[in-house]
């Protein structure tokens, strides 16, 4: 069994047939012949541990990164947590209320750190001095910045925020500042403000998962620094689709259909 | 035709409260508590607050559209009553980019296709179901459910 306990021995897994595959492009003559010279960054590149590919969150009760533990919320972000928060019979805890959901009643974009919370897929792509986050809802991007840049000082709040990162071993450390205080945090409806800063630590813990350890400090909004943690699982076989939360508001008018049937209305 | 049924011993997540169904539902009213309910492994990409997760129904009818559209696919159908008269219905489930790794295409439902659907109505007792089955006229039962 690989885990995180076990790191060394993960890597060897990995290993074994990523060297098969590369014994077998070098013995093709039709690759040989085919192959441009490696840029000089690919030792860059193999230095560093491989996230690359599609992932789907397994993290349990995945629509928050902390199912345990609320935030210690400020009065104001505790009363609009009481607002967001689904109280329907049957479904306390789970995602936020509809009706009071920006990406959906608002079709606000969804944002950063909430995509990490969605059920659609991401893509990790890591190219030099940079690691992509491509996500199938709204079909964001987030780019962490490994080129040693630091976070700007007062950046124009974003949907998605700025993030620089650092690889420390199998690791990567990465912060998240700039973000518009419109966006839920989670799934769940924890609400956040401009002053919301992310920190995260994520591992590939073997071949087929990647968790992330969280730490959200919001002095705005929080009492205390909130922590969290997701799992995803590998997808090899996937690619993103796209994914457009308010297309339905677009084609019937402005409300959803399954908006208007809530004041009666099915046409 | 429109059934419902309610259970709870059988739904990690959506469990009964014995709210009573405040709306007027078509058809045949029965309880069914050997039904499987599927809601939990069903979750859309927002929650169900707009929907009575207390219960499920059966609505059984005739497609006359198949959207494959974002955030949620949707079928419109028409509902015959047990005397003959025809209802307008609406049903959602997940998303083309969830529905297609599970198996779907815009093809899966077409118009004309005699459908069964099972899930929760949306509250307030409007024509409109957010389903987690759907029975095909081939017989074939399909599972709209996030598969991570």
């Amino acid at each position: 069994m690989c885990n995180r306990h076990r790191q060394n021995s993960c890597t060897k897994r990995w290993m074994g047939p990523a060297f098969a595959m590369l014994a077998v492009l070098a013995l093709s003559p039709v690759m040989l012949a085919q192959t441009a010279p490696k840029p000089a960054t690919t030792k860059t590149q193999s230095a560093v541990p491989d996230f690359s590919g599609v992932w789907a969150n397994i993290t349990p009760t995945g629509q928050t990164f902390n199912a345990k533990e609320d935030p210690s919320f400020q009065l104001w972000a505790d009363e609009k947590w009481k607002l967001n928060k689904n109280d329907n019979p049957g479904q306390e805890g789970t995602n936020g209320k509809v009706d009071r959901d920006p990406s959906i009643t608002s079709c606000f974009p969804t944002g950063m750190p909430r995509l990490m919370t969605e059920v659609f897929p991401f893509e990790i792509i890591q190219v030099p001095g940079r690691v992509l986050i491509l996500f199938e809802k709204d079909y964001a991007v987030s780019h962490i910045w490994t080129d040693g840049r630091k976070l700007p000082d007062d950046p124009d709040p974003a949907y998605m925020g700025y993030s620089v990162g650092k690889w420390e071993g199998d690791t990567l450390a990465f912060e998240t500042t700039g973000l518009k205080d419109v966006t839920w945090l989670d799934r769940k409806g924890h609400p956040h403000s401009d002053a919301l800063h992310v920190t995260g630590r994520m591992r590939r813990v073997n071949h087929d998962r990647l968790e992330v350890d969280w730490t959200f400090d919001d002095p705005k909004a929080f009492t205390k620094p909130w922590t969290g943690h997701t799992v995803y699982r590998y997808k090899p076989d996937w690619i993103l689709e796209e994914f457009i939360s308010c297309e339905d508001r677009l084609l019937h008018g402005g409300e959803s259909l399954e908006q208007k049937a809530v004041k009666g209305h099915v046409d | 035709m429109v059934l419902l049924n309610r259970d709870s011993s059988s739904n990690t997540s959506d469990s009964s409260t014995g709210a009573q169904m405040k709306t007027k539902l078509l058809g045949v009213i029965f309880l069914a508590a050997g039904v499987l309910l599927l809601g939990a492994s069903a979750a859309a990409h927002h929650g169900r607050s707009n929907y009575d997760v207390t219960s499920n129904i059966t609505v059984k009818g005739v497609v006359t559209e198949f959207e494959w559209e974002n955030p949620h696919a949707l079928i419109h159908l028409d509902v015959t009553d047990e005397s003959g008269k025809v209802e307008k219905w609406i049903a959602e489930t997940n998303s083309p980019t969830i529905l297609s790794r599970q198996g779907w295409s815009r093809h899966t439902v077409k118009a004309g296709d005699a459908i069964t659907l099972f899930g929760h109505r949306v509250k307030g007792g409007a024509n409109y179901i957010n389903f987690s089955k759907i029975t095909l006229p081939d017989g074939r039962e399909l599972n709209p459910a996030v598969v991570n």
